[in-house]
């Protein structure tokens, strides 16, 4: 066992769900809840439990742009999950703990920079949130996020897909199969950040065998040559064998193992829907793995109904390692011949669909390629319930690390934009001066 | 009459109320060792004048319990786990375990049958055992193994006595319910002795009423419910004097109580009238248990704390060394302040005097340091409280209303009890701009708590539609739910049902009853509700059988 114990924030959120019937609703930790304390988790002396803090709208303002506003679009129960992930991270910065568990919900990672409302049944990103606020109090630069929800993480690849001081690895089923349907290998991120997003697309029925070959041949690998100052793992529990809304392989063992592995400095919990069969075992799993505790006995009541992964799914998560190897022995060079292609600016257009509120979302970003610093970025965004209530955003984006001409260049575009007053809102994210700006 | 006798570390108090007053008081110094002959000498004392048929009810607060552990006069268990998947507990129980097959998950569903040729084998192994306790996981959720089991050993050893963790506790928390059922078995003989003892010392003097125990919880149960469950009867010291606070004074604003005794003075925080409960329950040399007990934090600090000067700063305990230079002590204490600074009058006061003499700084009266030593003790005191204060508001709540809602408790009132609580309580009580009390009788606040605390018991109901069962774990009992449409409601009322049942059984009057935990959650299977999963746990609410409003001074401090 380490000398400090594990922060733990458990924060089920027992009054608050989308609605009666959804996934996201008050039973879904019950089940987690009962394991926890019935094992006598929160009595352990290598175990310390934290109550959430609530994040201040600063911490969200941070990282989202929200259309109309974020007080429109977030709860309560959205400050205090992104807030428990706060205090679970401070409890590991001032050195309290060793690692810490924000065990809570509403989950995060599917919310993106611009918010227009709910989508994957995320509104607020708790680990961006957790990751800025880190940044911005502590001083924290290198950070390094392992997604192992079985859902593309697509918020947290499209908040730091111009951060090449995160790095962003995710696994998930292959997007083909499932929602969100992106997290393909070719989304690498900007110019500026090139290699700093990873995509892992796995095919349905992978277990054990393939997760923990690609952590040891190319996660943990990555990890070391990356050297952050914090390992984030967005802690997703839906690769479980028994989850009703995806079809990989993983077992409690299987993800007990890779948390002892990874040893992330911070685990948040993001998805995870087998409340009964998979969470309580998982996440005893996980927090006995976290705390350096013994976790060998833990297994669920049917392991003998997880399926074996096949053999044309290990030879296809070879392949996909040893592809990944090579990109990323290749990173520096492929991000200088980005840069190069790309000339001043780099652009993309995209459609992104919030499922949980009904709305269609046409964004157009636009990434500065600026040899002194990371680049600033506007987006240009319209969004309607099916083409009705439309409503539409520019803003600009101003990095940590600016230089005085993208920044200066960043308010003139959105100004320019205002004047010429084509959209509803308009929005300026200084990180530099730590201040949305509404104009 | 009620007698109440309360066994402290130093005295030995009993009292006897009637009509709302105590008509006597008694102090004996506590006879380590002796613990029956202690008790005994306090009892006749306390009778002196007084007609045995005319005592309605005699409650002891003991230490038997805490001297069977101290003393390890603790029988050898043979300690039976049914641990199913999850953390391993081995090397963190009190006692080397046997782990049998078998195991129900946390819907209480049977996932693995337990094994009678298993149990066999562990009774072998515990050959020298004449006391077993048994513990499965989620056996409060379904208790069928755990009887099982007991069944099982009953047919096979045959010992005196088997605790089960479903029993003890009904409440969700494996590895305290294991240590619970242990120290439960541990004690059982030990327990049964002094029990024995008591109910024949009481016949010897024609006492005929029921005799009752008090508990940490700050209830009492009687004497053949106590032989049954003796590990409740651990650490009653702290909540008889929580209870005889609650006899002598009944204001329900939230308060902080201060019982400032010789060398420790015991916090509680106190809302509605009634003081808070420690979260999960009380530590067992060092390992954490089921039993429920109030929240109380120690502080060392009390009237014998030392008093000294370490490089020309003063110094006020935790450490004791001797009694108060006033009580022919030689070392000063706060007692020694407290009497020359007009706050206390017994003892020698001139010996006071010198013993603030000696602490005094070289351009200082006596009087001065006097109040600079009440003033830095009260101010060890006020330290202590405002941790418990941070760790209150610092509790984690699992609701978002909860967190949106969380304040620090803001005390209204200070009430000082114990010997040394007139001079320091109402300094603490300046820090918080509140007013301060010291009730009449506070140096037998203990005595008092116990002659008149009301009995008290739990259940915990739990309910699952879907399956449509109900369990209630302290009575080994599961049964098929027969209304259509059970709600949170419904839940309750049968709680209290068998509530009532349990304290019939138990020979306990059923007074007022307070839901500890009420709980509903729709279970959504597909997109429908499938059912309903509720929990409902209840109790005879800790109180007083009579509140305090005077004293008749008769009796003797010894």
């Amino acid at each position: 066992m380490s000398a400090k114990p594990l922060g733990l924030v458990f924060f089920p959120a027992f009054d608050w769900a989308i609605s009666p019937s959804h996934p996201e609703r008050e039973e879904r930790l019950l089940y987690t809840r009962d394991q926890i304390v019935e094992e006598g988790l929160l009595d352990m002396p290598g175990i310390r439990e934290y109550k959430p803090s609530m994040a201040d709208y600063k911490d969200i303002e941070r990282v989202h742009i929200g259309v109309p506003n974020l007080r429109s679009l977030i709860t309560d129960a959205h400050l205090v999950s992104a807030g428990g992930a706060i205090t679970a991270a401070e409890s590991v910065i001032r050195g309290e703990t060793a690692r810490a568990f924000a065990l809570v919900r509403p989950p995060g990672h599917h919310a993106m920079r611009v918010v227009h409302g709910t989508r994957g049944f995320c509104t607020v990103n708790m680990e961006a949130a957790m990751i800025e606020h880190l940044r911005q109090q502590y001083g924290i630069k290198k950070v390094a996020i392992v997604d192992t929800d079985v859902h593309h993480g697509d918020g947290s690849q499209d908040i730091f897909y111009n951060d090449p001081d995160t790095l962003f690895i995710s696994f998930h089923q292959d997007g083909r199969t499932l929602y969100p349907g992106t997290g393909f290998t070719d989304e690498l991120g900007t110019p500026n950040a090139l290699c700093s997003t990873v995509n892992l697309p796995l095919p349905p029925g992978t277990g054990d065998e393939g997760l923990h070959y690609i952590l040891d041949q190319l996660i943990l690998p990555m990890l070391d040559d990356f050297k952050p100052e914090l390992v984030i793992n967005s802690a997703g529990q839906d690769n479980h064998y028994t989850d009703p809304l995806a079809n990989m392989a993983i077992t409690a063992q299987g993800y007990a193992r890779l948390a002892d592995k990874l040893k992330a400095d911070i685990a948040v919990l993001e998805g995870g829907y087998s409340i009964e069969d998979a969470l309580p075992y998982v996440n005893v799993g996980i927090i006995l793995a976290m705390a350096g505790l013994d976790y060998s006995k833990v297994s669920e009541p049917d392991i003998t109904r997880c399926p074996r992964q096949s053999v044309a799914t290990t030879a296809y998560i070879k392949r996909l390692v040893q592809e990944r190897q090579e990109m990323w022995r290749n990173r520096e060079q492929l991000r200088r011949q980005a840069i190069a292609r790309a000339g001043d600016f780099w652009q993309r257009k995209r459609g992104i669909y919030y499922d949980d509120s009904g709305i269609s979302e046409q964004q157009l970003e636009s990434v500065r390629i600026c040899p002194h610093c990371h680049g600033y970025v506007t987006l240009a965004t319209e969004s309607g319930d099916y083409g009705i209530n439309a409503k539409s955003a520019f803003a600009a984006i101003i990095p940590r690390n600016a230089c005085s001409h993208c920044r200066q260049e960043a308010r003139d575009r959105v100004l320019r934009a205002k004047k010429q007053g084509r959209f509803d809102y308009y929005f300026i994210q200084d990180k530099p001066a730590d201040h949305l700006e509404e104009l | 009459m009620l007698l109440g006798i309360d066994v402290g570390g130093t005295f030995t108090d009993a009292v006897v109320v009637a009509a709302g007053k105590v008509i006597v008081q008694v102090k004996t110094p506590t006879t380590h060792g002796q613990l029956l002959a202690g008790i005994l000498t306090a009892l006749d004392k306390a009778m002196i004048g007084i007609d045995s048929g005319e005592i309605e009810r005699v409650a002891l607060s003991t230490t038997i319990v805490t001297n069977t552990l101290v003393e390890g006069k603790t029988d050898p268990v043979g300690l039976c786990l049914l641990p199913g998947p999850g953390m391993d507990l081995s090397g963190m129980i009190p006692a080397k375990s046997y782990r049998l097959a078998g195991s129900i998950d946390h819907r209480g569903r049977e996932v693995v049958e337990p094994d009678r040729l298993a149990v066999h084998d562990a009774c072998r192994d515990f050959t020298d055992c004449d006391v077993f306790a048994v513990s499965g996981k989620f056996s409060v959720r379904n208790p069928k193994q755990e009887l099982q089991v007991a069944r099982w050993i009953r047919e096979t050893a045959d010992p005196n006595y088997i605790s089960l963790g479903s029993a003890v506790s009904g409440t969700l928390n494996f590895w305290r319910r294991t240590n619970s059922a242990y120290y439960n078995a541990a004690v059982w003989r030990q327990f049964g002795v002094f029990a024995a003892d008591i109910e024949t010392a009481l016949a010897q003097r024609d006492v005929t009423a029921p005799v009752y125990v008090l508990k940490a919880d700050g209830g009492t149960m009687p004497l053949a419910a106590a032989k049954e469950q003796p590990v409740e009867a651990i650490f009653t010291g702290p909540a008889a004097s929580v209870l005889g606070i609650m006899a002598m004074h009944d204001n329900h604003l939230p308060a902080i109580s201060l019982d400032i005794g010789g060398t420790t003075t015991d916090i509680a925080l106190w809302q509605e009238g009634v003081p808070l409960f420690a979260a999960r329950g009380a530590n067992i040399s060092g390992y954490p248990t089921a039993v429920r007990a109030f929240w109380l934090k120690s502080v060392g600090l009390g009237g014998d704390s030392f008093v000294r000067r370490e490089n020309g700063k003063l110094k006020i305990g935790p450490m004791r060394r001797g009694p108060a230079m006033a009580m022919g002590g030689d070392q000063p204490t706060v007692s020694d302040a407290m009497i020359v600074a007009g706050k206390a009058s017994f003892g020698d006061e001139t010996r006071a005097y010198e013993a603030m003499t000696q602490v005094a700084a070289s351009d200082q009266t006596p009087q001065e340091t006097a109040r600079m030593v009440m003033e830095a003790a009260a101010e060890i005191i006020w330290q202590s409280v405002e941790a418990m204060l941070d760790e209150q508001v610092a509790a984690p709540v699992y609701r978002v209303e909860d967190v949106v809602h969380s304040n620090r408790f803001l005390p209204r009132w200070v009430i000082g009890v114990g010997g040394a609580a007139g001079g320091l309580a109402p300094l603490v009580a300046k820090k918080y701009q509140v007013p301060c009390v010291v009730p009449e009788g506070a140096m037998v606040a203990n005595a008092v708590g116990a002659a008149v605390a009301r009995p008290t018991i739990d259940i915990t109901l739990r309910a699952d539609t879907a399956q449509g069962y109900f369990t209630i774990a302290e009575l080994g009992l599961r049964q098929r739910l027969t209304k259509q449409h059970f709600g949170l409601a419904d839940a309750g009322e049968l709680a209290s049902q068998y509530l009532s049942e349990r304290a019939k059984q138990a020979a306990m009057s059923v007074s007022e009853v307070e839901t500890l935990q009420a709980e509903e959650f729709n279970l959504v299977r597909g997109f429908s509700t499938a059912g309903k999963i509720i929990t409902c746990r209840r109790q005879i609410k800790p109180g007083v059988l009579m509140n305090i409003s005077g004293f008749s001074q008769k009796g003797a401090v010894l």
